[in-house]
């Protein structure tokens, strides 16, 4: 029989196994971690026992209600016409020269980079009701009035800004996995080029661009500050969404605001769980072939 | 009969010449294989008869049609791709029956063809695998069938072997000649292996440059390469740079020859290895040298011999059988003959 | 041979009117707004017309005076310097580790990346929050939390950039190979591994400086009483009641924060010289590879 390793022994060979790693994992159960925890805690435990007390009494709510409905239709909304204008774009951009590419490569890293309050406030220097866009139409004559800054279309037109970008950055190294070669195997077993896409390049890209589609709905859902930014002018008439309900109970009251800002992001939490696991899986089922 | 023609066929891209007016002939049922160094426009030429490349002037015809204005997928062609380019989606029985879906062929005659295929180039055990499920020889067997699905009036090979390791690569070469020779089909293949073209063509066309330098069977190849770039890149040769004197070209007490026709001053040279003599002991008659350096390479042995001229040493490599090399040590004086009857002589450029 | 290397017939046909169209709309989408808020930065008035009635350079001079402004700006650029900071101290050592000692790490930290990539700001700040009353409530509210909500989910941008810089120097072999060589574990990280990961320390700090730069959320909700530039202007927006002046000097302050994110962008794309830049992992890992 082996000796036994002395305790100290042990002890220091953990460190030296998990020493240098040790701060960046505190901060990660710090700051990520134990706070999932501790808001799974709040939301299915009231008075010290387990209860769904709090959802019943949250997704009671019409504007709760509301607010999941409405995230959750802006969420695939925002994400279907991202896939529909971002994945030829993505497409195209894959197969620019360097140069011209590097141009929108650049174009795009701007605007994925602008979210947020700026953006918010570009939207409304551009189509807000004193907004370039809207002055200019107006200029001409045409009688214009730009959708309610809150309401969901201007949501989505603001939020495709950093949307259509994040998806075609996100995709273009999936659209180098389609060889050229494929391409020319395809031209000369008679293929059309309709033919091609329809039975090679689309079911190859699908999984990828299916990833991206759920990428893009997760991160929508959880967008916020540029619809506070664009809520800012409309007070009560703003849409409602799942993260402003979040952000108003912590502004407003912190005290009785808890449980309904708990289950709001313990929702929120099952969906960005849900769409990983998904998003995995589709991952692993793109790679399937390669 | 001449299944394909090529006329006058060029292609520049900038200021490089990738086909310099290429006229080439391939008889029906050839194998014909195009040897070259990488750049050297050998798959500028396969692709422009695919349609993959659009030569710059020329003419190029596949079964007595002009294919000029015609479109890749309208080509009587089939093609292999060093890389296979086998759809990824697809197992090998539907990449195979890809070119007869396309064409919207009966379910049934798909069937059949696909199924004679699998059987053709060995895959029927493998039909339902993916392509990252296979090897890559089954991979470009795979490939081959895809090629030849539709029947094709040409197969175009593009360095079918070259991403295989040599085992394999041995084997696949016979096997494509085997399925080829078996269908009957013309066929235009590319490598840059010239062991490689001589096993599986019918003839060779040696290019350099963009330009066809030699065309021939591979043994005529072989003995009498026709230009001296033929001669360096077809076998492993000597190659020695002499002086012209009186008509003649002469390695010392090695050999001496008659200089090639238009070489004024300067010629060179070639001859195998296995054609240099190398004798030791005092009987021992040729041109002195020393063995540099002994390679056992286990029927014959390498020696690598240097040998002293005016203004200093020549070089050259002598193949002997193991059991004659046995004798002679590293370091060794020895005496060497070359056989005049295997030396080719070309001019030196000034 | 050598020439097929040249771009073929896949994608290059003629430009479509489609293409066009795309590419034309997309442009003009990306650039409008940018355009708009630089116009009203100079605006003296902006009514009914295509263009501002005229010109100015006086909200700009009173954004630049205000002092809420430039203690916001200063508040926003400490921020985001020590968040980048933070996350090259803490995350560099852990990555080489995980590489060259214990592949567990590797399993922590890609698990705990997914945290803020998949989860919203909001909600990571509001448990943060709340956790941060219940274990150190001295700090709740407080800039150095903010710093720590920060540097947390910043930092999976860092540690991609550097995990990748990483694997593409080889840092496994090249750590052995200078341990082979008798350097000391000192020398191996000094002369060896830092040198080859440069360029990827300096994206991921890029990175997360950006990522601190424009939060909002986290900001709003972990300390009370910081002020940074996005705070600022969504104040601005709410309180906007017309009048004049207001708007266009948040306009002038959008250009400066959209200005900081160009710069830092133009950085990052140029350091990759057209290269496509993975900002993030997903199909990052799944580059095409030959098949079979």
């Amino acid at each position: 029989m082996p000796p036994r390793t002395p305790l100290r022994v042990r002890a220091r060979q953990m460190a030296s196994r998990w020493a240098p790693a040790a701060p960046l994992m505190l901060l990660v159960s710090y700051c990520l971690i134990a706070p999932i925890i501790v808001l799974v805690l709040q939301a299915f435990w009231v008075n010290g026992a387990p209860s769904l007390e709090l959802w019943g009494r949250v997704l009671g709510q019409a504007s709760n209600q509301d607010a999941i409905v409405t995230s959750l239709g802006l969420g695939i909304a925002s994400a279907t016409v991202t896939l529909v204008i971002g994945s030829p774009a993505a497409w195209l951009i894959s197969r620019m020269f360097a140069s011209q590419r590097a141009f929108w490569m650049g174009l795009l890293n701007v605007a994925a980079n602008f979210g947020g309050i700026g953006l918010a406030f570009s939207y409304l220097a551009t189509l807000g009701v004193v907004g370039m866009v809207t002055l200019m139409i107006q200029a001409l004559g045409i009688h214009f009035d730009p959708p309610r800054s809150s309401s969901v279309a201007a949501l989505l037109m603001a939020y495709e800004y950093t949307n259509i970008p994040l998806f075609v950055l996100l995709t273009i190294p999936a659209m180098s996995i389609l060889r050229e070669d494929w391409w020319e195997a395809a031209q000369v077993a008679s293929a059309t080029r309709l033919q091609f896409w329809r039975r090679i390049g689309l079911p190859v890209l699908a999984p990828f661009l299916a990833a991206g589609w759920l990428l893009i709905f997760t991160w929508t859902i959880g967008i916020y500050g540029i619809a506070y930014g664009l809520a800012g002018q409309s007070g009560g008439t703003a849409a409602r969404l799942i993260t402003l309900q979040i952000g108003t109970t912590l502004q407003s009251d912190v005290i009785t605001g808890t449980g309904q800002a708990a289950v709001l992001s313990v929702v929120l939490l099952a969906i960005a769980v849900v769409s990983l696991l998904s998003y995995r899986r589709l991952l692993r089922r793109a790679m399937r072939w390669l | 009969m001449t299944a394909v023609s090529l006329r006058g066929v060029t292609k520049q891209y900038g200021t490089v010449h990738a086909l310099d007016n290429i006229s080439l002939d391939i008889a029906s049922g050839e194998l014909l294989a195009l040897l070259g160094p990488s750049g050297c426009g050998k798959t500028t030429l396969l692709r422009s008869v695919a349609g993959l490349v659009h030569p710059d002037s020329g003419a190029i015809e596949i079964g007595g049609r002009d294919v000029s204005g015609v479109a890749t997928r309208e080509r009587p062609i089939g093609m292999v791709f060093q890389s296979y380019a086998l759809f990824p989606n697809m197992t090998v029985r539907e990449n195979i029956a890809f070119p007869l879906s396309v064409r919207r062929r009966p379910e049934a005659e798909i069937r059949r063809r696909v199924d004679d295929l699998l059987d053709l180039v060995r895959l029927v055990p493998q039909a339902d695998r993916y392509p990252n499920e296979i090897s890559g020889g089954q991979a470009q067997r795979c490939a081959l069938g895809r090629a030849l699905a539709p029947a094709p009036d040409v197969l175009l090979l593009d360095e079918p072997l070259s991403a295989l390791d040599a085992l394999v690569r041995g084997r696949l070469r016979d096997e494509i000649r085997r399925v080829q020779q078996l269908v009957k089909t013309t066929a235009l293949y590319v490598t840059h292996d010239q062991s490689e073209a001589m096993a599986i063509a019918d003839r060779v066309a040696v290019m350099n440059h963009g330009r066809i330098e030699q065309l021939a069977v591979p043994a005529e190849l072989y003995e009498e390469p026709s230009t001296s770039f033929a001669a360096t890149f077809v076998g492993s040769r000597n190659a020695v740079e002499l002086a012209v004197v009186d008509g003649r070209i002469a390695l010392a007490e090695a050999f001496s020859v008659p200089a090639p026709v238009g070489a004024a001053e300067r010629a060179i040279a070639f001859f195998r290895p296995e054609d240099v003599t190398v004798a030791a002991g005092p009987g021992a008659k040729g041109q002195p040298a020393t063995v540099e350096l002994k390679v056992y390479l286990g029927a014959t042995t390498k020696m690598h011999l240097a040998i002293p001229v005016e203004g200093g040493t020549a070089r050259l490599y002598a193949d002997l059988p193991s059991r004659d090399a046995a004798s002679i040590d590293q370091g060794a004086e020895v005496r060497i003959v070359v056989d005049p009857a295997h030396i080719r002589a070309f001019p030196v450029p000034d | 041979m050598a020439l097929t290397a040249l771009p073929r017939t896949l994608p290059r046909s003629r430009p479509s009117l489609g293409r066009v169209l795309l590419f034309g709309g997309l442009f003009g989408y990306f650039l409008l707004p940018m355009v708009a808020v630089v116009l009203y930065s100079f605006a003296t008035r902006w009514t009914a017309n295509i263009l501002p009635d005229g010109y100015t350079l006086d909200w700009w001079i009173s954004a630049v005076t205000d002092s809420a402004v430039r203690e916001a700006f200063g508040t926003t650029l400490i921020l985001a310097t020590l968040t980048a900071l933070l996350d090259i101290v803490l995350v560099v050592p852990a990555a080489y580790w995980s590489r060259v000692r214990n592949r567990r790490i590797r399993t922590f930290i890609e698990v705990s990346a997914a945290i803020p990539f998949a989860l919203p700001y909001i909600v990571i700040a509001f448990g943060l929050l709340q956790f941060a009353g219940i274990v150190t409530p001295g700090i709740q509210g407080t800039f150095p939390l903010l710093l720590l909500g920060h540097t947390a989910i910043a930092f999976p941008f860092m540690y991609w950039a550097v995990d990748g810089a990483m694997s593409a120097a080889g840092i496994e072999r090249l750590s052995e190979a200078a341990e082979a060589c008798g350097a000391s574990p000192y020398q191996i990280i000094r002369r060896v591994v830092l040198p080859n990961i440069v360029p990827g320390i300096v994206s991921g700090a890029l990175l997360s400086f950006a990522t601190s730069f424009g939060e909002f959320a986290m900001v709003q909700t972990l300390a009370r009483g910081v002020y940074t530039i996005p705070i600022w202007s969504a104040g601005e927006i709410r309180s906007y009641s017309g009048d004049a002046g207001a708007f266009n000097r948040l306009a002038a302050v959008t250009v400066v924060s959209f200005l900081v994110l160009f710069v830092l962008s133009g950085i990052v794309v140029y350091r990759n010289r057209g290269q496509i830049v993975r900002l993030l992992p997903s199909v990052a890992n799944s580059e095409g590879r030959p098949t079979a």
